[in-house]
């Protein structure tokens, strides 16, 4: 009776300790997440004086002087239009070349199939300001110079890799049987793809897209160098904030996270159920 | 193709309301961050009729995105505007010839640098700037005994930071020596000629060792956190640095936010003067120029009096020609004015050029000062050793590029020698 009650308090001790320790660690995560941007926020709103003084109030005293500066700021809207026109640009050409190839390389056995593999890791390994150069006089002589067409064929370029393996490793994910089961039942392959393989990986490719969607988001050479009236938000902005004062920094940093935040909180549950796929 | 195309951009003058197309297409590394950007956009260019279309861009996306125009042989910049250096690493053939435009600036040297080597210029000069010193008032009660805060020498500049050092507990001298700081041009255009009277010539003379010794004191008494500082401005406004060396506009913004906390002052002197460097921006007409003419009309707008004191107001940057300045001038500007006139008038000036004549090894000639400093300085490796080593380097690069010698070295014929 004494033994099992112990035992019981024993349990009941480890299981409580195992719950601090789990709300801890997630707290902490949370924290590595929230805590900068809570800061940018709050120095966003701030006026210079108090941007630049230290301690720092958690409290944001809701000074729009910064963020005013930047309504003021000829072509900001225009830049995020063009930035939303690449980015989706560059989502849409990823997937519909990086999920084919995907597929080929869990599929099929061919040869040259591990060089492949290596080879699109390759589009990562030359750093863009060295490519820049030699693209920007072939997009100026082809024409593609200053288009959004033209910048989100780079960043599919560097969004590649990232697709063709996600979509690899989700496609493996998928037991070839489903594929075989589909077949006896009268499905082509490419029927078998749309009706059972696709339904199960889409979360997995919109994660895909949603990787795409940041790395185009975030490039700055590369939309430096091939637009000039068409410039992207990134290019726009950030090499001007660079040599900027604090507030403005800080104010600029807010602008640029903001609409990223919202993207990838819109469609977070997508990413989400990627995950779901690769624990099962 | 270019008649089609010059056409259109008239007919785009006579129509109000103009298409993008029209626009001249300012391609520049200056006035960069977002408020000078902006101040440059809505105080300086908004006066030119044809509209510009200003785009401050970092040094590495500008030049690519040059010399891809220059390689496919068309483009849409139509006006350049950098520093000196920018263009010095540029092909003179790749720039149009200057002269027939019939403006420079008033200074004969600006205006022989601005020929880049050739016989004619390749740039116009539009605006300068300089280095200076800035100081927290609250160090003022710290200056030694019979310094006069306008002919500092540097043995009272370390005297005066110990000072500072030593009442506060903190090392509060500045230094901009952050990957993006301008350290290299305080050895090139100040330490070096206040102590050797040269910069190349005289590069690992015992002067400079002297000088070298001199700076390790200063550092002593030096915010460490330096090496991540490129703006002085900042540190001055936090208060982590109250006295403190840079570049003109990288001082504008505490000046001008707290302008009755804040004073500024001529660089030291040492043995051989008050060596001193100005900075050069000038503007510049690629070959691939679509606008030719709406380039030219700009170019001639930027070197107006008007414009170049609404540059000054918008960027910092002093005209480069003859202007009567108004007297509701941003405190920054009045504070950095006086303080370089001041430098320039002192009697033991000894102003230094910017490095000519070394193209695209500019870099590699900065590379030789920041590596001494940091093996000598911050690696606190022997002085006359790390001179002897780096050197060679410097010898290499002046007899590569063949550049002579400027002041305040001694004139050369051919390279300039590294004695």
């Amino acid at each position: 009776m004494t033994d099992a009650a112990t035992t019981l308090v024993d349990q009941s001790r480890t299981r409580s300790s195992g719950r601090w320790l789990y709300a801890a660690s997630i707290t902490l995560l949370c924290a590595w997440v929230i805590v900068p941007l809570y800061l940018l926020l709050i120095n966003t709103l701030s006026a210079p004086e108090t941007v630049n003084s230290f301690p720092k109030s958690f409290i944001p005293e809701f000074d729009l002087g910064s963020l005013q500066f930047f309504a003021g700021f000829r072509g900001m809207l225009e830049a995020l239009r063009n930035s939303i026109v690449v980015a989706l640009l560059t989502m849409v050409m990823s997937v519909l070349i990086g999920a084919p190839a995907g597929y080929a390389l869990s599929r099929f056995e061919f040869r040259g199939k591990e060089l492949f593999r290596m080879l699109i890791l390759l589009t990562r390994a030359f750093p863009l300001p060295l490519l820049a150069l030699p693209l920007a006089v072939l997009f100026i002589r082809t024409g593609l110079d200053d288009t959004a067409f033209g910048l989100a064929l780079v960043h599919t370029t560097l969004a590649l890799p990232f697709a063709v393996l996600i979509t690899f490793s989700l496609f493996s994910g998928i037991p070839v049987e489903l594929e075989e089961a589909a077949w006896t039942l009268g499905c082509t392959r490419l029927t078998a793809f749309t009706k059972v393989v696709l339904p199960l990986i889409l979360p997995g490719i919109t994660a895909s897209a949603i990787f795409a969607f940041v790395i185009s988001w975030n490039e700055v050479f590369a939309a430096a160098v091939l637009t000039i009236e068409n410039r992207t938000l990134t290019a726009f902005l950030l090499q001007t904030l660079g040599e900027a004062p604090m507030h403005l920094k800080f104010a600029g940093g807010f602008i640029l996270v903001v609409p990223a935040l919202i993207f990838i909180f819109a469609v977070r549950k997508y990413l989400f159920a990627m995950w779901g796929i690769a624990n099962r | 193709m270019f008649s089609i195309k010059s056409l259109a951009a008239t007919a785009a003058i006579l129509f109000t309301t103009a298409p993008l197309q029209a626009e001249v297409l300012f391609w520049s590394t200056q006035a960069r961050p977002v408020e000078e950007a902006q101040a440059m956009r809505e105080q300086v260019l908004s006066g030119f009729e044809a509209g510009v279309d200003y785009q401050p861009n970092e040094d590495g996306p500008w030049l690519t995105r040059l010399q891809a125009e220059l390689q496919a042989g068309s483009g849409s910049i139509d006006l350049l505007g950098a520093l000196h250096g920018n263009f010095s690493a540029l092909d003179p053939e790749t720039l149009m010839d200057l002269d027939d435009l019939g403006v420079a600036s008033k200074s004969e040297t600006f205006n022989n640098l601005a020929k880049l080597g050739t016989d004619s210029l390749q740039y116009i000069p539009w605006m300068q700037a300089s280095y200076i010193m800035a100081a927290n008032k609250e160090a003022l009660p710290y200056l030694p005994e019979g310094a006069d805060i306008d002919a500092l020498t540097y043995d009272q500049l370390i005297a005066w930071s110990k000072a500072v050092h030593e009442a506060t507990g903190e090392a509060k001298f500045g230094f901009p020596a952050g990957p993006k700081g301008l350290k290299h041009r305080f050895f090139q255009g100040y330490l070096y000629p206040s102590y050797t009277n040269g910069v190349v010539r005289t590069f690992a003379s015992d002067d400079a060792v002297v000088a070298w010794e001199k700076f390790r004191e200063l550092w002593e008494h030096t915010n460490p956190a330096s090496t991540n500082f490129s703006f002085m401005q900042e540190q001055l406004l936090s208060g982590d640095a109250w006295i403190v060396f840079d570049h003109t506009s990288r001082l504008a913004q505490a000046f001008n936010e707290r302008p009755d906390d804040f004073v500024a002052f001529p660089a030291p002197s040492g043995p051989t003067g008050r060596g001193f460097m100005p900075v050069l921006a000038g503007i510049a007409i690629p070959k691939t120029v679509t606008d030719a003419e709406g380039a030219k009309a700009l170019l001639a707008y930027m070197l107006k009096p008007e414009t170049q004191i609404a540059t000054l107001k918008a960027t910092n940057f002093f005209p480069v020609v003859d202007v009567d300045l108004p007297d509701d001038l941003p405190p920054s500007v009045k504070a950095a004015g006086a303080a370089v006139a001041k430098m320039s008038a002192a009697s033991d000036a000894n102003p230094g050029l910017l490095p000519a004549g070394l193209g695209d090894k500019g870099g590699d000639f900065n590379r030789v000062f920041v590596d001494s400093f940091e093996r000598i300085v911050l690696a606190r490796q022997d002085i006359r050793q790390v001179l002897d080593d780096q050197k060679g380097q410097l010898a290499a690069i002046m007899e590569e590029t063949g550049a002579p010698c400027w002041a305040p070295d001694a004139p050369s014929e051919g390279a300039c020698p590294v004695e």
